[in-house]
């Protein structure tokens, strides 16, 4: 048999009936288990509740009617409320992303919208702070150190124990031993994040499309990745205490250090004071119309909706027309801030992207989130369809306020339906090419490196 | 046990980590990543809380500047409450980032306190914030790891133990003297720092160390002192249970990431799957239904109200509500606010109970995990944990009350019925009311709310020493 073959068949046996491999497949499967189980947890409640929202708005609406019967619908009008909802992808449940800190369901009233966006989803704030163990993370963050596992000691416990020696006598092609070793190690990867991919596929039953391919490449060029990070520094020959020491260290800056430092950069370079700026705003925009002169108020609303200027409104009395028109200047006035904000978020969003560049993992966090619609770009684009919806109820209801149209014959259910966000295909290429540029770089250094090292030895008693 | 024995092992521990360059290496590098840490946390929280105080100022001045309005008009005008960060958060950011900012107090309404960071942030807060606590909870274990894995392991490969047994030190002597040195570099490299970074922080962030702060901040290092010990201790175990270094090292790393990373994750996915809280829309609903049956102030026939009209009547001895000598509109209103008031308090206690049920299953996790127990409580020492939060959202609902009743108040004296709405009271009404403070959590009660952490902090220590003694009963590690 050929000696390749047989050094090659060696080491299979060696590394695959070792400890490590079966310990670590073991262990990230059984967590990758319980992580699909969490993502579809956590995710499917969403759903359940988002499921519930129409017969909610139907019994609310029916209830309002039941109350307001016989009174005008400008009285009326304040009270109801209508929901809106926030569906999620089906990729959500591999990489929930930001939805369990974004609330995913929204009630606004005909009122001023810019004090009704930002209310939060109850939620326990301890959970959202340990994070989710959803399908992303056990790939980001563990199986990191599953490769950092199977390779750290590839060669130098050999050297440590004195084999490697034997192995250089012996075969005639140093390369193809130690190619041979890191392709056994590189396959088994592989084959273990087919595997568990496979599985989540399955379990989480996500589609057969473009984007489910998408998220396969993030995550086999992540492994990559990583693997030749391990390659460069079992390249530098040195031990294997040294070796893990590194790696863990490499993965813990990589991985929390520097996403936690970039953070902070993050918020510090684009602070957003528009947030509490646009709230306050808009209710003393609209609070002091009360205390003011009617007619620029209603001027300000003609200038927007003119048809409604031929109805009267008494300059000395309340009338909900008014009333409507002091709601909307409230909006109005901050809508300069909400626009800013909005826009800051966006540059915040950016800013992270191109510290994507400088790490694979933030690289490929956002990637899949931006996959999975779980970012904070995708909670924008809700926003927006929430003032969208706003204004498509408050358009349904003026001409009926106007009119003071009583209660009951109205429709209170006509109102244009409300239109969920669609799913929104965004490029990953930036991303894919950052963790790609990095790989190859590594790639290229553990080549040098282990031709210095490992190949070109002057030093024989070192070799 | 000999004392000077492990007196001896001790500094011989201690000189050879000095001697070294990795461990001072190491030290270098979470030196410059906790001041790094400890002046981006200061530095935020001070913009943070200027930032908060502005909104403040500008929210007050508004509210005084008011011209006369009719009561329940200011009623719904409101105020608005801006939370600002404890003076120690800037050195643990516990739950800061992930808990809202700014509520909007209203009548007849209790809003969500809004605005968190999380809510403004992509992704990358999910990594885990930058701060010294961090840095003190994950980084110097790991440090401890790498300076300590080889400690006894070591010895063991290069048959220096066996040496070491024969000159009458008992494996514990010298497992105690290992621990004791090692625990003393850390201590010596770390808990000054500590220290100092927490009085210069208090101090520039509050502009002075008063009682409550200076107990905190003793009470910090000393918990910190503890728990690198219990890390110490357990890094001189697994060493000692180790054949080589080589194993000690992996066994280390290995139980590194199940403490930091799996665990804690885990054990609070596994609490909000065991304690199922209720959703917004759940929580709302139920609420309404609650108050639908108490009384619906806005309902003419409901029950509830008629028999408080009936009453009112009696009790002036009048037969219509014009003929009150009281507001009886304003009276409807506030009895609607109590009734309200009263069911939500009731339903929110009732969720606040669920996430505690949650929060208690990783706290129960801590007597696994001494990381959950040390993370625990120093949230609760910094004033960014789960009861602080608790404690605004429940003292700001108190204070939307008390001003809404007070509002309610004016208006039942001072508003006539007939014509209610087109009347005013002056602005000097409300001027009079006090604004909101934040009354932060007594040290006693936050030790309090954390004991379940800090008993299994120091059943920690206990254990550790109890493993200490047992490793070295046994003759199958001396070998």
């Amino acid at each position: 048999m050929n000696i390749h073959l047989k050094v090659l068949l060696l080491e299979i046996k060696n590394f695959l009936l070792g400890n490590t491999v079966l310990t670590g497949a073991a262990s990230l499967l059984l967590i990758g288990i319980y992580s699909f189980y969490h993502g579809h947890h956590v995710i499917n409640r969403q759903r359940q509740t988002i499921a519930s929202v129409p017969a909610v708005q139907k019994i609310h609406l029916q209830q309002i009617v039941e109350h307001g019967t016989g009174k005008a619908a400008g009285t009326t009008a304040y009270y109801p409320f209508f929901y809106t909802t926030h569906p999620a992808s089906p990729w959500a449940e591999f990489s929930i992303g930001q939805r369990d800190v974004n609330p995913f369901t929204l009630k606004v009233k005909m009122l001023a919208i810019e004090g009704q966006l930002y209310d939060s989803e109850l939620t326990n704030p301890l959970t959202l702070l340990a994070g989710n163990l959803d399908a992303s993370f056990v790939f980001l963050f563990l199986f990191p150190l599953l490769i950092i596992a199977f390779t750290y000691n590839a060669f130098s416990e050999e050297q440590e124990n004195g084999v490697w020696k034997m192995v250089r006598t012996t075969t005639r092609s140093i390369r193809a031993a130690i190619a041979g070793k890191l392709l056994v190690r590189l396959i088994t990867i592989l084959v273990i994040t087919l595997l568990v991919f496979a599985m989540a596929a399955i379990t989480l039953q996500l589609p057969v499309s473009l984007q489910t391919f998408k998220l396969l490449s993030v995550l086999m060029l992540y492994v990559l990745f990583w693997f030749m990070i391990s390659m460069m520094v079992v390249a530098l020959g040195k031990s294997s205490a040294f070796n893990a020491t590194a790696l863990v260290c490499i993965w813990i800056f990589l991985a929390i250090l520097f996403p936690g430092a970039a953070n902070i950069w993050v918020n510090n370079s684009i602070p957003v004071p528009e947030a509490t700026e646009t709230a306050i705003r808009q209710r003393e925009g609209y609070h002091a119309k009360w205390d003011e002169p009617k007619k620029p108020t209603m001027e300000k609303f003609y200038a927007v909706y003119p048809q409604y200027r031929k109805y009267p409104v008494p300059d000395d009395s309340y009338s909900p027309g008014w009333y409507y028109a002091m709601q909307f200047s409230g909006d109005m006035e901050s809508a300069r801030s909400s626009e800013k904000l909005f826009d800051k978020l966006r540059q915040r969003q950016t800013l992270s992207e191109r510290m994507g560049g400088f790490n694979p993992v933030i690289a490929a966090q956002q990637s899949l989130n931006k996959i999975a619609n779980t970012d904070l770009t995708s909670h924008i684009r809700y926003l927006q369809s929430v003032k969208v919806h706003h204004r498509q109820i408050r358009e349904y209801f003026y001409p009926f306020i106007f009119e003071e149209t009583p209660t009951e014959s109205i429709d209170w259910a006509g109102y244009p339906a409300y239109e969920p966000v669609r799913y929104t295909d965004e490029s990953v290429r930036s991303g894919l090419l950052a963790i790609l540029c990095w790989a190859a770089g590594t790639l290229v250094i553990a080549l040098i490196l282990f031709q210095r090292n490992f190949i070109q030895i002057k030093d024989i008693p070192n070799a | 046990m000999h004392f000077n024995f492990i007196t001896i092992i001790a500094r011989q521990e201690w000189t050879s980590i000095f001697r070294s360059k990795i461990p001072l290496a190491l030290f270098t590098v979470l030196l410059l990543v906790s001041l790094l840490a400890t002046f981006t946390g200061w530095q935020y929280v001070r913009k943070f809380n200027h930032q908060q105080k502005t909104a403040h100022q500008e929210v007050l001045d508004q509210w005084m500047n008011q011209p006369n309005r009719h009561p329940h008009r200011v009623a719904h005008y409101g105020y608005m409450v801006f939370r600002e960060k404890s003076p120690l958060s800037f050195f643990d950011f516990g739950l800061d980032s992930y808990v809202g900012n700014a509520v909007f107090l209203e009548a007849h309404r209790q809003n969500t306190i809004n605005m968190s960071e999380a809510g403004f942030s992509n992704g990358m807060l999910r990594f885990g914030e930058l701060s010294m606590a961090m840095v003190l909870q994950l980084l110097v274990p790991l440090f401890i790891i790498f300076i300590g894995f080889q400690t006894v392991a070591g010895l063991k490969q290069n048959g220096v133990l066996k040496i070491m047994l024969c000159q009458r030190a008992s494996f514990l002597d010298i497992l105690l003297g290992k621990t004791a040195g090692i625990t003393g570099v850390v201590w010596i490299l770390f808990l000054p720092l500590l220290l100092l970074c927490l009085m210069a922080g208090n101090l520039l962030i509050a502009g002075g160390i008063n009682a409550d702060a200076l107990t905190r901040i003793v009470l910090l290092t000393i918990l910190y002192a503890l728990y690198f010990l219990i890390i110490t201790m357990l890094v001189v175990t697994v060493s000692a249970l180790s054949k080589s270094s080589k194993n000690a090292l992996m066994t280390l790393v290995l139980i590194w990431m199940l403490f930091f990373i799996v665990i804690p994750k885990t054990a609070q996915t596994l609490g909000s799957s065991l304690h199922t809280a209720p959703d917004k829309i759940a929580f709302e609903q139920a609420i309404e239904a609650d108050v639908s049956k108490q009384g619906d102030s806005h309902d003419p026939d409901d029950p509830h109200f008629s028999q408080l009209k009936a009453a009112t009547l009696r009790k002036y001895g009048v037969d219509s509500i014009a003929a009150l000598p009281v507001n009886y509109g304003a009276l409807v209103m506030q009895e609607g606010e109590t009734i309200s008031s009263g069911i939500f308090n009731k339903h929110f206690d009732n969720l606040i109970g669920i996430y505690k049920s949650q929060n208690t299953v990783s706290s129960i996790h801590a007597l696994i995990d001494p990381y959950l127990a040390i993370r625990n409580l120093s949230m609760n020492l910094s004033g960014t944990d789960f009861d602080s939060f608790t404690a605004f959202q429940k003292q700001t609902e108190k204070y939307r009350f008390e001003r809404t009743k007070k509002l309610n108040e004016i208006h039942l004296t001072r508003i006539k019925y007939q014509n209610d709405s087109k009347q005013k009271v002056s602005a000097e009404n409300w001027q009079k009311q006090p604004d909101f403070t934040f009354q932060p959590v007594p040290v006693s009660r936050n030790l309090s709310d954390a004991s379940l952490s800090l008993a299994a902090l120091l059943l920690w220590v206990a254990a550790g020493f109890g493993a200490l003694t047992y490793v070295s009963s046994k003759r199958a590690y001396q070998l």
